[in-house]
């Protein structure tokens, strides 16, 4: 007697084969499915530039394999009840609904007869057990959906193997994003330094802020390399308009007054020159403003009224007010007048913490925009690197200006592998495989092209420091120590002056007077002026 | 209930019968083979051909191979209800005269209807009862007429002369409608050498009436699957034009679908297939074997199809072929 198991054991292995062969189906669909999407999505994000090689392989496998995984495992673990399998099995292996008709008369109570539910049983077992479900549902791949997801395939591999532009133009806007992100925290960490400056009227602070958190605004809104370039240059030219270079020249000339006053030990300007010697003027001030003209000897006063006259000379140029109200002081001292000299050191010490307070103002204005230059070359050099961070400072030395926006001559077949052109000639650099190379290559003046033989040149590196240790630290492109970038060759050898014969400081006046007809007449990127200024205050003799 | 012969010899029975039905008739297996299963399932058929394929002779040879008692009744205009099923006479027994109940050629097991639509609707008529009820009223007393019984008609085509459309009621009484069409040439000259030579071949007794009633009963019994019967439900309703599941030529061409009748035809005749077949249940190529016989003739097409020609076995073929298992 045949019993249902005989027909159950059957219908599983059938029903096992056909979750393996919709996991085939539906595997190859699901392939598809991953690979359309992976190749819509990876080339949306290309197109946009923002999706780089690793994450196109990352992108393009994950969507391979959940695909695949998921479509199979669907199908695979898709429900088949026993009775939908019984009739699906009669219909593919022609079995002429003999398998359900036996399922169902076993599994409900029928009234037909016995003996004819038994043979049809027998039937259903006999044809059941002849049915090779293997040769009758092969694991074949359908052609068409085979062919599109060879087709694909192919596409996606000729994205990875083809695809450099794209990666690199991607690699490209990161790391811009990337830089304009940084700057963009740098300037808010800028900002709050200028809100916590005390030495700053709220007017000052809010004059400078504003073209920044302007700037911030309009970075977060468009972190493209254009935009945030414009952007920061825009910025920077505005917070420049806001320094006074006359303003520095008083700070300095306060400040070497200063330097003069605070070598006289004793005097009573001793503590009123440290502070100002060190850039302090608001301190100074103060320090002006507490002298009390009545508790000085006659002597102290003559010798008060001495410095106040020397230090209103020195700043007679560069600050008149304030040297006016220093030689009123060094009168009223003078004459015996104690209340008019105090008045006039009293009118003295507001005056100076005005300019102070000036000073001030212009140079973290000057900061801000050498800090905003910064940015932008920084921007700059993020945008024309190709090979991502870690190549990024072999793009940076050598670039000088020629990476600059508007002035370079771009020659760039992909970005980032252009080589900028300086029209200011100052050097040129290969923004991709020579980094650090040697810009400055031009002949040393001593090896004369008929010397017939080659000279051992000491190499000249790019300073990082101006003035000497303890200056400020200008951030130069290719700038470093001994192990950083070559910039040129000369004899510097101890001993050996070189051509150059004229000490500088007679020519410095003339030097600096070029300098600023150039900067006044040229158009110099504007970080460049704060450093090149910079340059020249400190070698002032 | 209980068969009481085996599978095999219901087939057996069957293939018996076909055998001896096939020395007469040539070239016609499928006709054959569809009025056997109407015979089997208990119904009546309906042969429709042209004249001289061999209807007539069909029958016949069905009635001397099941040993039936066969009666033919040649259908013309002027046949009376009464020539049929019989009429009362005033009989003189004994000097007692009484009206008596004079049997009809409709009194038999086997009944030829020959060219039924030649006679008119009012004769034609005079089969229903004893169609659907296997009895006969007359002068208010109903005759049981003996089993098995069952007609087996044969017409020409509509468009011939001097016919009358069977009523659609009458028609649906028909479990099958069989057309017989011309046979192949090779079953043509077998025809003629057979018709023409010194002996003209006949049938011999195959079966008898209880074997058929019990090759019927049998037939009864042969399980069908829940989704089979729903499948032939589907069927009968796909072929109305106003319900969902009507196919495109059948929403354009048809008028009418098939009556509940239709698939009664279609469970009973399918069981008799799957038996031939040597199956113990119904299968859909059953269903599909013998719908076009079922549903032939319930199909009542609209001005459109009858404008157009089209045929209801066109139909009946899209609707198998469009209705999902």
């Amino acid at each position: 007697m045949n019993n249902l198991n005989d027909l159950m054991g059957p219908l599983q292995s059938w029903t096992f084969w056909l979750r393996l062969r919709r996991a085939w189906t539906w595997g190859l669909r699901g392939l598809t499915l991953g690979a359309g999407l992976a190749l819509l999505m990876g080339g949306t994000l290309l197109w946009n530039a923002r999706l780089l090689r690793a994450e196109f392989l990352v992108l393009t496998g994950g969507m391979l394999l959940l695909g695949t995984s998921i479509a199979a495992l669907t199908a695979a673990l898709w429900p088949v009840s026993v009775s939908w399998a019984a009739r699906h099995f009669d219909g593919v292996f022609g079995l002429g609904e003999r398998v359900s008709t036996a399922l169902e008369l076993s599994q409900s109570k029928t009234d037909y007869p016995a003996n004819l539910v038994a043979l049809q049983r027998a039937d259903a077992i006999r044809m059941a057990q002849n049915v090779n479900p293997r040769g009758r549902m092969p694991l074949k791949l359908p052609r068409l959906e085979t062919l599109v997801t060879l087709i694909l395939l192919a596409a996606l591999a000729l994205t990875w193997f083809r695809g450099g532009q794209w990666f690199a133009a991607s690699q490209q806007t990161r790391n811009v994003q990337q830089a304009v992100k940084e700057e963009t925290q740098n300037i808010e960490e800028l900002i709050a330094q200028i809100e916590q400056n005390n030495s700053l009227t709220e007017e000052q602070k809010q004059s400078l802020t504003e073209p920044l958190q302007q700037a911030v605004q309009e970075l977060n809104q468009n972190p493209s390399l254009e935009n945030s370039v414009a952007v920061l240059t825009n910025s920077g030219e505005k917070l420049q308009s806001l320094s006074d270079a006359q303003t520095q020249q008083m700070q300095q000339g306060l400040q070497n007054a200063g330097q003069k006053l605070a070598e006289q030990n004793g005097s009573p300007l001793q503590s009123v020159g440290q502070q100002l010697a060190q850039g302090d003027i608001v301190s100074a001030a103060s320090e002006l403003k507490n002298i009390d003209v009545s508790k000085l000897s006659q002597a102290e006063q003559g010798q008060l009224a001495d410095q106040l006259n020397q230090m209103a000379q020195s700043l007679g140029a560069s600050d008149p007010q304030l040297s006016q109200q220093l030689q009123q002081a060094a009168q009223a001292l003078q004459s015996g007048d104690q209340a008019a000299a105090q008045q006039a050191l009293q009118n003295a010490a507001q005056a100076l913490a005005q300019s102070g307070q000036q000073a001030a103002y212009s140079q973290t204005a000057q900061q801000a925009a050498a800090q905003l230059g910064q940015g932008a070359s920084q921007v700059v050099a993020a945008g024309g690197s190709q090979q991502g961070n870690s190549q990024q400072a072999g793009t940076q030395p050598g670039q000088g200006q020629g990476q600059t926006p508007g002035q370079g001559q771009g020659q760039g077949q992909t970005p980032g592998q252009g080589q900028g052109q300086g029209s200011s000639g100052s050097g040129s650099g290969d923004g991709q495989a020579s980094p650090g190379g040697e810009a400055g290559t031009s002949p040393i003046p001593q090896n004369a092209p008929s010397d017939g033989g080659q000279t051992t040149y000491e190499p000249i590196y790019a300073p990082s420091l101006l003035g000497g240790q303890g200056g400020p630290n200008v951030n130069l492109p290719g700038s470093g120590d001994n192990s950083g970038d070559v910039i040129g060759q000369g004899p510097t050898t101890p001993g050996n002056p070189g051509a150059s014969l004229v000490p500088y400081n007679e020519v410095y006046s003339q030097y600096d007077q070029i300098n600023q007809q150039a900067m006044q007449n040229t158009s110099i990127p504007f970080q460049f002026i704060t450093i090149i200024q910079s340059y020249f205050n400190l070698i002032r003799p | 209930m209980t068969e009481t012969i085996s599978v095999e010899q219901f087939r057996e029975y069957a293939a018996r019968v076909e055998s001896e039905v096939g020395k007469v008739i040539v070239g016609q297996n499928e006709i054959v083979r569809h009025v056997l299963v109407g015979i089997l399932s208990g119904g009546h058929v309906l042969l429709e051909g042209v004249p001289g394929l061999g209807k007539t002779m069909l029958i016949r040879t069905l009635g001397q191979a099941l040993d039936l008692k066969f009666s033919r009744i040649q259908f013309t205009p002027d046949l009376m209800p009464s020539d049929i099923l019989g009429t009362e006479i005033l009989s003189d027994e004994n000097g007692h005269r009484e009206f008596r109940f004079r049997e009809g050629p409709l009194f038999a097991n086997l009944v030829l209807a020959d060219e039924i639509n030649r006679a008119t609707p009012k004769t034609q008529s005079a089969l229903l009862e004893a169609m659907q009820e296997s009895s006969v009223t007359i002068a208010q007393q109903t005759h049981h007429l003996e089993e098995p019984f069952f007609v087996l008609a044969t017409q020409n085509p509509l468009e011939m002369e001097g016919t009358y459309p069977l009523p659609e009621a009458q028609l649906d009484r028909f479990l099958f409608k069989v057309n017989v069409n011309l046979p192949e040439v090779a079953d043509m000259v077998e025809i003629l050498e057979r018709t023409t030579g010194k002996e003209t071949p006949a049938a011999g007794r195959a079966i008898s009436g209880a074997d058929l009633l019990q090759m019927r009963t049998l037939a009864r019994a042969v399980p069908l699957a829940s989704h089979v019967k729903e499948y032939i439900a589907k069927l009968v309703l796909a072929t109305h034009p106003e319900h969902s599941t009507a196919t495109p030529l059948v929403k354009k061409y048809v008028r009418y679908g098939s009556s509940p009748r239709g698939g009664q035809a279609l469970v009973l005749g399918s069981k008799v297939t799957a038996l031939l077949a040597g199956r113990y249940n119904v299968a859909f190529e059953d269903i599909h074997s013998v719908a076009p016989a079922a549903f032939r003739h319930r199909l009542l097409l609209n001005f459109d199809g009858l404008a157009e020609g089209v045929s209801t076995d066109a139909v009946i073929a899209e609707l198998l072929k469009e209705m999902p298992h």
